[in-house]
């Protein structure tokens, strides 16, 4: 009994913590619309800022405490709303998710800067070896602090919400911000305030979870993150029901760790908020087909056959004379970023072309890998293709109907509990699977020279193979679905086999250039597919131009020649994060990338020659 | 042919068709006018699937298919263009309509060549001039013309037009006319949403009138214009 009470105790207080961070995301969701990624990385921040100031440089922790929480943390918030946000209301979902990713990813990277993550930091709790017996149970102090606070913060918000006239504003904005503005409330500054009072939200998590785990970086903004699945048990509008989710996610997970049998906590309980999130994502309401609209989006032209394969050939070729001039060091940089284009392009087809959101594409990379490395040889090969199109259509299948946010939601839970259930035990956290390279024939693949070439070919061959997949019907039929999913069904397509179709051949791609990157190192480790780095992918790949092939090869180049400039220039150490989410800020204008400029600038050029009748002039020659 | 038959919908507590039942005989063109806000898209979201009704049923060529999936309510043969419209911006006009060709090739496979197909859709809503132009930088009346050329690459037994003539010249607008009229002749179903009073009487061979979302009159289009609680809706007095 008192086993089970030490549990539910420890469970309770995670699960208040929970209970905070989930809070502050519904609030800021419901009154601007725009869901945080980077929430977690806010506690984070927030946490370690507390630390500088307590720990480093001995502020007495009350004003800490008081600076970080009542102070930095709103600030912050609302600079976030006031740079960042306000001017995403509206935009589609991609927009926003790439933008808030990109703030995370960003954090992630100041943090990393200022806070050495060599160094190691230990945030005492609060009141340290204070403790009161409760009927044969034990509770410290912090522990009791972290249930007070909570209930303080529930209460609080309940009132505000119901009682105080700013607080029905917010609610008023939540169900109509044009009526709210009509009836004199600024929408604007309303969201400004519940993204100070969210922000605040989750520094008061960061800071009570940080006494309870290691204050590392990316290990905090991922257990912030846990609270995302609580604030979808409460719909992302529902507070009372948040609390309740978070508590159970809590309780649920202290039990589990009591009673389940050890593999089953091994294997499923790092996982479990991940299995919780993806379960609430799909129990949510079904949404209506949505319709597009006539503001056009331009899209990129597409290459023609003949013009793919000629530049093809000329790049393998460049590849070919630039590889003799490349050191060895220089050859694995290169072909790291040959073989990121090649796993780009799975996101050109899927996001790019399909308008589907994937923050699990290395997720499949891994599996490739991991069939490539267990397996190995041709068979291997096979696997490293099939596995992932298998994993990719089950996902399709299950997240079929969600969208935006939720489909995002959903392969951010896939991409983290794949992490924790498999690739931590599959492929060993520090150790690490050994990857052999595909072979060819007549090709000495075990040459670094040849096998950089040979990723060039591949990756010309799988961005032919796009090309040509968009220039065919279901390519076309790709397009027709992001654009209009009433119209393609009032068609006679399918959205669902449509969406099953391209998860999958997106997958299937993803797992092959898995099994050419396990190859190139020669092993990989589950460090190769976190999901930090699937949201890195993305980003670059929005950033370089997720519409265009060019677009993935910029991205992945980028990717893969930072490590080279740090190495010129080292104080460009750990801003790799940084410069990646700072681009993925500027999407808020361009969103077609550096690749979809430089189509632009084609286009412009082709526009030049004068046989090319103007939009007017066609319009009335057609009428 | 299409019958709806009581088909109610409500959105929140605001119910926004009542109980409606109108037929659409083989090879007949039946209009469906009414102010703005009467329903009638919310009724052609119903006959397509888009949207659930309350109550009452759908029936396409004698098969119910109230609870079937919008895609294959377009397979059994009915077909729409959209009051807001509804083209792949990305596409160019001949690829808008060759989506559909090819769609139909995919589940039917009685399409030869799709690109022909669409091309010779886009002559009969003379459109062919504009083929390759990106369809964002057509103007709205073009764009609903591209619309019912996607439509029509589905090959539909019964097809519901939303506003087809909006946007157009008088010129246009009477060559939509032509077409309606041929489109007929070959045994298509026509359900048509108009404001052009001018093409509705010049091509309809009955009129339902919808009205806060309940039908108000049905009959001939010229008993209809004579119809005093349909001149009260339009007009905003109140029949006696």
């Amino acid at each position: 009994m008192t086993t089970f009470l030490a549990l539910t105790l420890t469970g309770l207080v995670v699960g208040c913590i929970y209970a905070l961070t989930a809070c502050g995301l519904v609030v800021t969701y419901t009154t601007s619309g725009v869901f945080n990624f980077a929430h977690g990385a806010v506690g984070m921040i927030a946490a370690f800022s507390y630390w500088q100031l307590s720990v480093d440089w001995e502020v007495p922790r009350l004003l800490s405490l008081a600076l970080v929480l009542l102070v930095l943390a709103p600030a912050f918030g609302a600079l976030i709303e006031r740079v960042l946000v306000r001017p995403l209301y509206g935009a589609p979902i991609g927009v926003t998710l790439v933008v808030t990713l990109g703030l995370l990813i960003s954090l992630i990277g100041v943090a990393n800067l200022i806070w050495d993550p060599q160094t190691t930091r230990v945030l005492p709790k609060f009141f340290p070896g204070r403790t009161v017996t409760v009927a044969s149970l034990v509770v410290s102090y912090n522990e009791l602090l972290v249930i007070a606070a909570a209930i303080a913060v529930a209460l609080a918000l309940r009132s505000f919400f119901t009682r105080s006239r700013l607080g029905i504003a917010m609610r008023a904005v939540v169900d109509d911000p044009d009526l709210a503005a009509l009836a004199g409330t600024n929408p604007q500054r309303v969201a400004q305030l519940s993204w100070a009072l969210g922000s605040a939200l989750a520094a008061l998590a960061g800071v009570l979870l940080a006494p309870l785990v290691t204050l590392n970086v990316v290990d905090l903004t991922l257990l912030v993150i846990n609270g995302y699945a609580a604030a979808m048990v409460g719909k992302l509008r529902n507070l009372p029901a948040t609390v309740i989710g978070a508590l159970g996610l809590g309780v649920g997970d202290a039990l589990m760790i009591g009673y389940a049998p050890g593999t089953v906590i091994n294997y499923v309980k790092p996982a479990l908020p991940m299995l919780l999130l993806f379960a609430a994502v799909l129990f949510f309401k079904q949404e209506r087909l949505r319709s597009g609209s006539v503001a056009g989006l331009r899209m990129p032209r597409t290459a023609s056959s003949r013009q793919a394969v000629g530049t093809g050939v000329l790049f393998v070729l460049a590849a070919y004379v630039i590889s003799g001039h490349l050191s060895e060091a220089n050859l694995a940089v290169g072909g790291q970023g040959l073989v990121l284009a090649f796993i780009m392009l799975s996101l050109v087809l899927l996001s790019g072309y399909g308008g589907q959101v994937s923050l699990c594409q290395l997720t499949f990379v891994g599996l490739g890998a991991f069939a490539m490395g267990r397996i190995g040889g041709p068979l291997g090969l096979a696997v490293a293709v099939a596995l992932p199109a298998a994993a990719g259509a089950l996902i399709a299948l299950s997240v079929v109907r969600l969208r935006g946010l939720y489909l995002a939601l959903a392969t951010l839970a896939f991409a983290q509990a794949m992490d924790k259930v498999f690739f931590l035990h599959a492929l060993g956290s520090g150790g690490s699977l050994e990857v052999e390279r595909p072979a060819l024939p007549f090709v000495d693949v075990a040459n670094d020279r040849t096998y950089f070439v040979v990723l060039a070919a591949v990756f010309v061959l799988g961005a032919i193979a796009v090309l040509a997949l968009r220039r065919r019907a279901f390519g076309r039929r790709l397009v027709a679905l992001n654009d209009s999913p009433a119209a393609c069904a009032t068609m006679g397509v399918s959205t669902t086999v449509t969406k099953v179709i391209v998860f999958t051949a997106s997958a299937a791609l993803a797992g092959l250039g898995g099994a050419f990157f396990g190859g190139l190192h020669g092993s990989v480790s589950n460090n190769d597919f976190l999901l930090l780095n699937s949201c890195v992918l993305l980003l670059l790949a929005t950033i370089g131009g997720l519409y265009t092939v060019t677009g993935a090869f910029l991205a992945a180049m980028f990717y893969a020649l930072f490590p080279v400039l740090q190495e010129q220039i080292p104080s460009l150490t750990q801003v790799q994060f940084l410069f990646t989410g700072l681009g993925a800020l500027s999407l808020g204008r361009n969103r077609y990338g550096m690749g979809g400029q430089i189509a632009e600038v084609g286009e412009k050029l082709r526009r030049l020659r004068p046989s090319l009748p103007q939009p007017q002039e066609v319009a009335r020659a057609a009428g | 042919m299409l019958q709806v038959e009581g088909v109610s919908v409500s959105f929140g507590g605001v119910q926004a068709v009542k109980d409606v039942s109108l037929e659409v005989p083989d090879g007949a063109l039946v209009g469906l006018i009414g102010p703005n806000g009467a329903g009638k898209t919310t009724l052609f979201n119903v006959i397509t699937g888009l949207e659930r009704p309350r109550s009452g049923r759908v029936v396409l060529n004698g098969a119910d298919v109230t609870g079937v999936a919008p895609h294959k309510r377009a397979r059994l043969g009915l077909g729409r263009t959209f009051q807001r419209i509804e083209v792949f911006s990305s596409l160019t006009v001949h690829d808008n309509v060759l989506a559909a060709s090819e769609a139909r090739r995919s589940w039917a496979g009685d399409v030869a060549d799709p690109a022909r197909e669409a091309h010779a859709l886009l002559e009969r809503v003379g459109l062919a001039g504009l083929a390759d132009e990106r369809v964002d930088k057509l103007p709205t009346g073009l764009l609903r013309l591209v619309e019912v050329a996607r439509a029509l690459a589905s090959r539909p037994s019964v097809l519901l037009l939303d506003e087809p003539g909006s946007g157009l010249d008088s010129t246009e607008a009477e060559q939509l006319g032509d077409l309606l009229i041929d489109l007929v002749s070959d045994g298509t179903s026509i359900l048509l949403v108009e404001h052009d009073v001018e093409l509705v009487m010049r091509v309809c061979q009955q009129l339902f009138v919808l009205d806060f979302g309940a039908v108000i009159a049905s009959g001939a289009p010229l008993q209809i214009q004579n119809d005093p609680l349909v001149q009260a809706a339009y007009l905003g007095t109140r029949a006696a």
